[in-house]
């Protein structure tokens, strides 16, 4: 019998389980929840941890929002040590009590007791339609600092012995714009939260304590081993990797970077974001849960992605990450951090991808289109109510992998496609908006022998009263992110206002007041390419000019491949020539 | 006579029920290049049995049901579809590519090494037209014509097979769509031509999209082949009414299948729940598991009440399929599981599969991976000199050496090995049954296991045992489930209509005229298949969600006639009931909306009468066969087991486990916690000790 304290059979039930209960707590909150981010756009994450912070099972949900879910588990057990009991739920979205990535996540936090003893915890963390502040969403540039950015939550009590302190969540609620709707995605998320607890009680009561947790400790060393094989086969060395956003919303138009150094020894790898900019007075700061979990879900991607769903504690041990107190990626009170899962969020990300593809470059990643949100608020003739609304429906897709091109309409690296799109006949329905055209933009994608995916051509018009407009969760008008190999970057994104027929730009990290009539037009850059244009096969260039994802002209420039314009077949003399003079060169 | 042919991956099968209600069960391979003849074959070993000639024995079958199943299921799956043009609203051409961003459907979001989807419309053939329609139903833009014939044009040159007309906003008005259609059903000669509200018409484009586009796809493909098979039927005498099986559950005439070709997509698993809500009956129960466990998956579906449960989140392959199926989830467990250790040193089970061909290595057929009837096969519970009645001998040394594969890297022993995949498969299944049945809030142990499928009976009471369920139904016809759920299915069809507002803003005339604007249709299309007004049932249903949410509830406590205020307000306390029940809160305070209102219609049918078995004369033993070593513990080892024949056994009998029945087309495993008794028609009832 190999060595181990638990037999195979059970061993994997176990961990199985753990992973299904994290899918059951989603199902629920898809199903009953009605803030248009959590339900359609799934922003939101579930996890488990144990009884002491460890990581048990991380398997659903955005990265940022919960891959350091330890830190804050760790912060809700020394705040309530000693006071913790059955039916307990715990509310917390200060990133400076409880290390929320930003005030518009709400993390509810269940202990869960088996026999008396504490020996889990789980979270349901999501992003609330409102939190208040300022300005309704959560993206909104040049507040003060973190509390006019919203209502500030450090760790408290919402349900004792599974009954709803009223008074507070009353507290609470009058603090937001929407509390009726928000009342209903906190009982989504507080639902989920009961049913983990249901399931991991009978998941006890079947195999015993003792098997379950020795079970527990087993999935850790074995994901342990695991990551450090693949870190093994890592070689040696620093590697960097380097990022910017277009610039930090007060401040404008000057980027602010984020800088990494990879070093890999043995079976032990190390991230350090020292040389990134400081923190800055804009809203684009992250503390250094949201630095650590960015930078975690971006090496996920380079090691075995057969583990995507095992990961545990076991990951984080041959794993340090590093971000001086006072960078902009270990940002300290009261920093305002409203932007900061986008607008430095992914470029943590894109900065460890870029390092990593030169360590690994059989597994390169080209990074992808980014991000380009915005909130807009507004009266809703219809129903006489007033209306938040955010999408991702105009993020550019996924960059290429070394192996295949970038995957088509996938939304923003941050959430690794985890996002949804909406449908325009529920958008329609629901806001006072029509969408006057939603597709693939040419020649927005990255090129590249493995090109990125497209961009897309954004189009909406205001049926509705006067609204207002934050741009706040955009970037790439000014930087691009890197690709891989010599493959292109992220190309531009870039935005337009008609108002009786006039257009005019506009852009990110702005605010601007919009009337009925008045017609939005954002068209993104898609991901980038992975290696050079020019090896990029003929006929995939032809196909991609027939079908208009990029034109003759880009098929020329960047992929030296001529085209005929009248029978769009390939000029086959014209092309190796320009190919070879590319060589030459 | 009525008869029922399931065509599967491995096999065709063939159930008669003949004019005594005697239920006959025939087997003969499936031939996957023409699947017809496959199904002949079987027909073929009827018509023997009852000592007839083929076109005399079809001449007296009145009633034919059929599924083509695996045919358009697989033409989607291996890509082996028509070429498709898409007509849609100009400037949303992209929609099926974007697909609301879907990306890793089946793998973990961290794997980013995956090829991008390729939609089955390519982006050159997805041609815009200039028409707009709103969300109201009213007109902003009138559509232009000369945008369809251009379209049309383009499609002629590049000899598109099927086309699939999908604008915005058409559930809600079809005056552009219809338009279109008629256009292209009179240019396009031959081309198979679908639109969006034909095939479903609620709101959300991509999935509404999606569903139409997969239609035509298949649509040729499943229409050639359902003449052919109509054709080879008349060829052979049959005269009777022939019937398709649908993926939601219910069967429907040829035409009405060919015109909405995606109806028959996950026809499949979509009978064996029929069938278990019948064997219920025989022991009173209407809270079933139905388990059905094949060579390559495992299919499970809950009924709850008698009410077989759909969903419309299904996808099949990479495609999106938002139309009512059938909720049966499959998982990648059957008896040709491949055993492998995951880079974490588990073992795991599936989803890869030996398939039939070359099938376990047991079969000798050039199998060298370890799967689960090979270690079946080790613990003795398959018997190597009787499996399929002895049509296959198994080799037990070629088991073991593929066993040994995995017992050497883990460092245990051949029978270890074989115990560890046979209980990871297990647990495997019992975590989806445990996943499924708390998803909808109930406990799996309220409920009765019924089991079918060639390995079902090997693995169905350990099931039971892992999940506490008490009581285990094998059939007698556990080898051809699928074929005897068909036997028990509804004729009928599902109609659907969008309606959304909110509660306190319904225009209850408007409820009341979709309600009789469906069951008007539901009576011709009824009435097409001779099925009266009197003999039709109609269930009501409508979905619903608190204003805000996105996901509806169906509820099905919607009274027939004319709905009022009182009707109303009794129907959304059913969905507050609904919704605590499914998610554990409601909020009353909180208004309602409205979304799809639903129409089931069906022909109304006498549950199928199964014919008894003798009585037992004495006790079991008289069945005795012999005694064979089995591995019920590791630390007890090999023990002697009595193995009994099933055809000897009477009803009444008594068989306590550990014991094993041998039928010839399944074996039966009874372990020490149950014990089975024969019952009145021939099923083995395992009741927990």
């Amino acid at each position: 019998m190999a060595p181990g304290r638990v037999d195979p059979m059970t061993l994997s039930t176990v961990w199985h389980s753990f992973q299904s209960i994290c899918k059951e707590m989603r199902h629920v909150i898809d199903r009953t929840s009605q803030n248009y981010l959590i339900a359609q756009l799934h922003d939101v994450s579930v996890g488990i941890w144990d009884g002491t912070g460890r990581t048990v099972a991380i398997p659903i949900g955005l990265s940022v929002q919960y891959l350091g879910g330890k830190l804050s588990v760790e912060y809700v057990l020394n705040k309530f040590k000693g006071d913790l009991d059955p039916g307990d739920v715990i509310l917390v979205n200060d990133p400076y009590h409880g290390y929320c990535c930003h005030l518009p996540d709400w993390g509810f936090y269940r202990p869960i007791f088996y026999r008396g003893e504490l020996l889990f915890f789980t979270l349901c963390r999501a992003h609330q339609m409102d939190t208040g502040g300022s300005y309704p969403g959560g993206y909104f540039p040049n507040a003060y600092d973190i509390h006019a950015e919203g209502f500030c939550i450090p760790g408290i009590k919402v349900m004792e012995g599974d009954k709803e302190r009223e008074d507070v969540m009353e507290l609470i609620l009058n603090n937001v714009r929407w509390p009726q709707g928000t009342r209903i995605d906190n009982y989504a998320q507080i639902a989920a939260t009961r049913v983990c607890e249901h399931r991991i009680i009978a998941l006890l009561d079947k195999y015993g304590k003792e098997t379950v947790l020795g079970c527990m400790e087993e999935m850790m060393d074995r994901t342990e081993k695991a990551v450090r094989a693949a870190i093994e086969k890592i070689p040696d060395g620093t590697y960097y990797g380097e990022s910017a956003t277009d610039d930090d919303g007060t401040e404008l138009d000057v980027p602010v970077w984020v800088r990494c150094e990879v070093t890999v020894k043995g079976d032990t790898l190390k991230v350090d974001f020292s040389k990134s900019d400081n923190q800055r007075k804009g809203f684009v700061n992250c503390v250094f849960n949201s630095t650590y979990s960015n930078a975690l879900s971006a090496l996920f991607m380079f090691l075995n992605p057969a583990l995507g769903e095992y990961h545990n504690e076991g990951s984080l041990r041959p794993i340090t990450i590093y971000a001086p107190p006072g960078s902009v990626l270990n940002a300290q009170y009261p920093a305002t951090v409203g932007a900061s899962p986008v607008s430095m969020g992914h470029q943590i990300i894109e900065a460890v991808v870029s390092a990593m593809s030169q360590a690994v470059p059989n597994k390169a990643i080209g990074c992808w289109g980014k991000r380009y949100g915005h909130y807009i608020f507004g009266h809703d003739p219809r129903t006489k109510e007033k209306y938040v609304v955010t999408t991702f429906d105009m993020d550019g897709g996924a960059g290429a992998v070394r192996g295949f091109d970038g995957y088509e309409g996938a939304t923003s690296i941050g959430t690794l496609g985890e996002v949804n799109k909406g449908n325009v006949e529920e958008v329609e329905m629901r806001f006072p908006w029509r969408t006057v055209r939603w597709e693939f933009a040419t020649d927005t994608a990255g090129a590249g022998k493995w090109r990125g995916a497209s961009g897309i051509h954004w189009e909406v018009e205001n049926v509705g009263g006067d609204a207002g407009i934050a741009t706040g969760s955009s970037d790439g008008e000014v930087v691009r992110a890197p690709g891989a190999l010599g493959g292109e970057p992220t190309p531009n994104s870039r935005s337009f206002l008609t108002r009786d027929g006039k257009t005019e730009r506009i852009r990110g990290h702005r605010l601007y007041q919009l009337k009925p009539g008045d017609v939005i037009l954002k068209i993104t850059g898609g991901g980038a390419g992975v290696e050079k244009p020019a090896e990029r096969e003929p006929e995939k260039v032809r196909m991609d000019v027939i079908k208009e994802f990029i034109s003759i002209d880009k098929a020329r420039e960047s992929y030296k491949v001529v085209i005929d314009p009248k029978t769009l077949e390939i000029d086959k003399k014209k092309t190796a020539q320009l190919r070879s003079q590319g060589e030459q060169r | 006579m009525k008869c029922c042919t399931d065509v599967g991956g491995t096999f065709t099968d063939c159930l008669v029920l003949d004019d005594q209600g005697e239920v006959h069960a025939f087997k003969s391979p499936t031939t996957p290049e023409d699947p017809t003849l496959g199904l002949t074959n079987a027909l073929r070993k009827a018509a023997r049995f009852f000592h007839m000639e083929l076109p005399k024995f079809m001449s007296n079958v009145h009633l034919l049901i059929a599924h083509g199943t695996t045919l358009s299921t697989n033409a989607l799956l291996t890509g082996k579809i028509a070429k498709v043009g898409l007509l849609t609203t100009k400037n949303f051409r992209d929609t099926i590519e974007i697909r609301r961003g879907y990306k890793n459907i089946r793998t973990s979001r961290f794997n980013v090494f995956v090829p991008p989807y390729q939609p089955l419309v390519p982006r050159y053939l997805r041609l815009p037209v200039e028409e707009r329609t709103l969300y109201t139903g009213e007109i902003l833009k009138p559509l232009k014509e000369e945008d369809v014939y251009s379209a049309i044009r383009k499609f002629k040159e590049a000899e598109v097979e099927a086309i699939a007309i999908c604008f915005l906003h058409s559930y809600v008005n079809a005056t552009h769509e219809k338009r279109a259609l008629e256009i292209c059903r009179r240019e396009m000669n031959g081309a198979y031509v679908t639109a969006s509200h034909e095939v479903l018409p609620v709101y959300r484009e991509y999935e509404r999209f999606s569903t139409t586009v997969v239609s035509a796809a298949v649509g040729p493909i499943t229409a050639h082949y359902l003449r052919a098979l109509e054709e080879r039927l008349r060829d052979i005498g049959f005269k009777g009414t022939l019937y398709m099986v649908q993926g939601g559950g219910l069967v429907q005439s040829v035409e009405e299948s060919a015109r909405r070709a995606v109806s028959l997509i996950g026809s499949g698993p979509a009978a064996a729940p029929s069938g278990a809500i019948r064997l219920g009956q025989c022991i009173n129960s209407n809270k079933l598991f139905s388990v059905d466990m094949g060579g390559t998956s495992y299919d499970v579906c809950l009924v709850r009440d008698g009410e077989i449960p759909t969903t419309d989140y299904n996808w099949v392959g990479d495609e999106r399929i938002a139309m009512k199926m059938v909720d049966v989830p499959s998982i990648g467990a059957g008896g040709g599981s491949i055993a492998w250790i995951n880079s974490l040193g588990l073992l795991q089970v599936g989803p890869q599969s030996a398939g039939a061909d070359p099938g376990p290595a047991c079969y000798g057929k050039g199998g060298t991976q370890p799967t689960v009837t090979d270690a079946d096969l080790i613990l003795g519970h398959v018997p190597a000199d009787y499996f399929l009645g002895g049509e296959i001998s198994l080799k037990t040394d070629l088991a073991e050496e593929a066993i040994r594969s995995v017992a050497d890297p883990l460092g245990i022993d051949l029978p270890t090995a074989a115990m560890t995949i046979f209980t990871t498969v297990n647990s495997l299944m019992a975590d989806e049954m445990t996943e499924i049945s708390t998803k909808r809030g109930y406990d799996v142990r309220d409920f009765v296991l019924v089991v079918g499928g060639g390995a079902g009976p090997v693995h169905g009471a350990y099931l039971a045992d892992l999940l506490e369920i008490p009581t285990v139904i094998i059939p007698r016809y556990a080898a051809t489930y699928s074929a005897f759920g068909m036997l028990n299915m509804e004729v009928g069809r599902d109609f659907a209509r969008s309606l959304i507002s909110r509660k306190s803003l319904l225009d209850l005339e408007r409820v009341n005229q979709l309600f009789t604007e469906m069951e008007i249709e539901a009576r011709r299309v009824l009435g097409e298949i001779g099925v009266s007004a009197q003999q039709a049932t109609l269930r009501r249903s409508m979905e619903m969600r608190y204003v805000g949410q996105f996901h509806e509830v169906e509820v099905t406590e919607v009274p027939l006639g004319k709905i009022g205020p009182k009707e109303l307000d009794e129907i959304t306390e059913a969905f507050h009931r609904r919704h605590k029940e499914l998610f554990t809160f409601d909020m009353t305070e909180r208004e309602v909306e409205f979304l799809n209102v639903r129409l089931k219609a069906t022909a109304r049918q006498e549950p199928l009468r199964l014919a008894e078995i003798p009585r037992a004369n004495g006790n079991a033993d008289q069945a005795l066969k012999r005694h064979r070593p089995v591995l019920w513990s590791l630390p007890k080892g090999y023990e002697q087991t009595p193995v009994y024949d099933g055809t000897r056994l009477a009803w009444g009998h008594r068989v306590a486990g550990p014991a094993i029945i041998e039928e010839p087309a399944t074996t039966v495993v009874i372990p020490g916690s149950y014990v089975c008794t024969v019952d009145s028609v021939k099923n083995y009832i395992l009741s927990r000790r």
